[in-house]
């Protein structure tokens, strides 16, 4: 019992930490990336090629002045971001980043917990990516700040329809809605083989969940200042940075273990395994952010509703008809 | 486990009661998001995980964020007036002697009752509840199930109907 208790202690304590880690590096990544694509060298000065840029940032904004608009909801407006950190942070509870290992005798796992309605809970967290952003969007008492709120929960309950039905092709070949089993019925073949539509259905809607270009109606730099983030500075500012991050790590993270074959891999260690195709999924969002422009805000709602929508559920038909054909 | 139970009853209680006394409209839209997940927690002490996922996906995933969106929408930032008159009042004792009334009868005819027949509660996790649930719903629901489903769907219309005046 007790060795249990410290065994899942330290395996939240690494699991907080590297995310934190991971999301603070990723914006290092983003614009190193943006540097390569727009042929330019990206942060240079902090370190060797900028290796210490990431806390350079963090401690900058750590030591900014922390405003608050007046006529604002005091309250909302600090509620607001940490809403967005949260679910980000949770979801990766139960994602299994590794296959599990011995330890003195103990068998451990290496997935924080196994839910047995795994994939919904992740669903579930997602859908409360979107509180937020419209809080924060409301409670900042600014005008571009509340366009950008409703843009983005607008956007956010479309695409979350898609986001939802791209999975379910997933849950039906697997059986079963833990990540540990659907992980383990990968073990042949990866389920991208069998859901190569569900597979780019989820990454499109995915990246739309996150609000990364060129679904970023609710932040469009262009029209609406910064959005929903306008009027925030200091570390309130850091945190939505720090859970768009997170985000990306554990969509990337869902990614690998639903269509990627999870920790599974010949030769390296599961864990590396799991690492380098999280990796690998987080260079695709951000080749797509730099790759395309922002789309119109009409024509991403009618993206989302009258295509996404229509293909996800062509692609749970088609499923459905080919398994029951290949059992009869 | 009783301690939690606990728990997740007073955030249930403290958050209802602030729902229906915040003046400011999003903040009890939040209180009553909270009040979801402490409904959650329950489904999750008694077994039912694939209800308590449900409850936050649905409820304060996809319901609520449509009302915290209408409520910015309207930009109803504070409700400073509020009408009450006669008949408010007197619907509003009725229901509050009832509702106290049918909770006495509950807590003094009610007792712990454990699930009959097969399904026990080793056997549901054994099969996972939501297969449980699922069997059901196909094959001994179906019917019902097939009727709400069409019911959805008449809503889905007539929402279509209303929004668009000229089709």
């Amino acid at each position: 019992m007790l060795f249990w208790l410290i065994a899942e202690v330290i395996k939240i304590l690494i699991v907080f930490a590297g995310l934190l880690l991971s999301a603070a590096y990723l914006t290092l990544l983003e614009r190193k990336i943006a540097a390569r694509i727009q042929n330019r060298m990206g942060p240079m000065e902090a370190g060797f090629h900028g290796f210490l840029q990431p806390i350079a940032d963090g401690i900058k904004l750590f030591f900014k002045e922390d405003i608050i608009p007046s006529e604002a909801n005091k309250f909302l407006f600090i509620l607001a971001p940490i809403l967005v950190v949260i679910p980000a942070l949770t979801t990766f509870a139960v994602i299994p980043f590794g296959a599990p290992i011995k330890i003195m005798g103990h068998i451990v796992p290496l997935q924080i917990t196994d839910v047995n309605v795994g994939i919904l809970f992740i669903l579930a967290l997602t859908s409360l990516g979107v509180y937020g952003v419209v809080i924060g969007g409301w409670a900042s008492n600014s005008k571009y700040s509340l366009l950008g709120g409703i843009r983005t929960a607008a956007q956010m309950v479309s695409y979350e329809i898609a986001l939802v039905l791209s999975i379910v092709g997933i849950i039906m070949i697997a059986g079963d809605l833990s990540l540990s089993k659907i992980v383990s019925e990968q073990s042949h073949i990866w389920f991208v083989v069998y859901q190569p539509v569900g597979f780019l259905l989820y990454l499109i809607a995915s990246t739309a969940e996150m609000n990364r270009v060129p679904f970023d109606i609710g932040e469009a730099e262009g029209e609406i200042v910064a959005g929903f983030h306008t009027e925030y500075s200091s570390m309130e500012f850091a945190f939505y940075f720090i859970g768009e991050y997170a985000q990306m790590v554990v969509n990337s993270a869902v990614i690998t273990t639903l269509f990627l074959g999870g920790w599974q891999g010949p030769f390296l260690p599961p864990v590396i395994w799991f690492l380098i195709k999280v990796f690998f999924v987080i260079l695709i969002y951000l080749w797509l952010r730099w790759t395309y422009p922002r789309l119109r805000y009409d024509e991403l709602m009618d993206f989302g509703w009258k295509f996404l929508l229509p293909i996800a559920l062509a692609n749970i038909i088609v499923t459905g008809f080919v398994m029951v054909l290949l059992k009869g | 486990m009783e301690a939690l139970f606990y728990i997740f009853a007073f955030i249930a209680i403290f958050s209802a009661l602030m729902v229906i006394s915040m003046k400011n409209p999003l903040t009890s839209a939040l209180y009553l998001v909270l009040c979801f997940f402490a409904l959650a927690g329950f489904y999750v002490l008694l077994d039912m995980q694939f209800l308590a996922v449900m409850q936050i996906l649905v409820y304060a995933g996809a319901i609520m964020v449509l009302v915290v969106l209408v409520i910015m929408l309207l930009n109803i930032s504070r409700l400073n007036a509020v009408k009450t008159d006669f008949h408010q009042k007197i619907i509003g004792i009725i229901i509050a002697i009832v509702l106290f009334g049918e909770i006495v009868i509950y807590t003094v005819n009610g007792m712990t009752k454990k699930p009959t027949g097969i399904f026990t509660h080793s056997v549901i996790n054994k099969i996972g509840n939501t297969q449980v649930i699922g069997n059901f719903l196909f094959t001994k629901y179906t019917l019902s199930f097939e009727i709400a489903s069409i019911l959805l769907f008449v809503a889905i219309i007539g929402a279509y109907l209303f929004a668009k005046k000229k089709l």
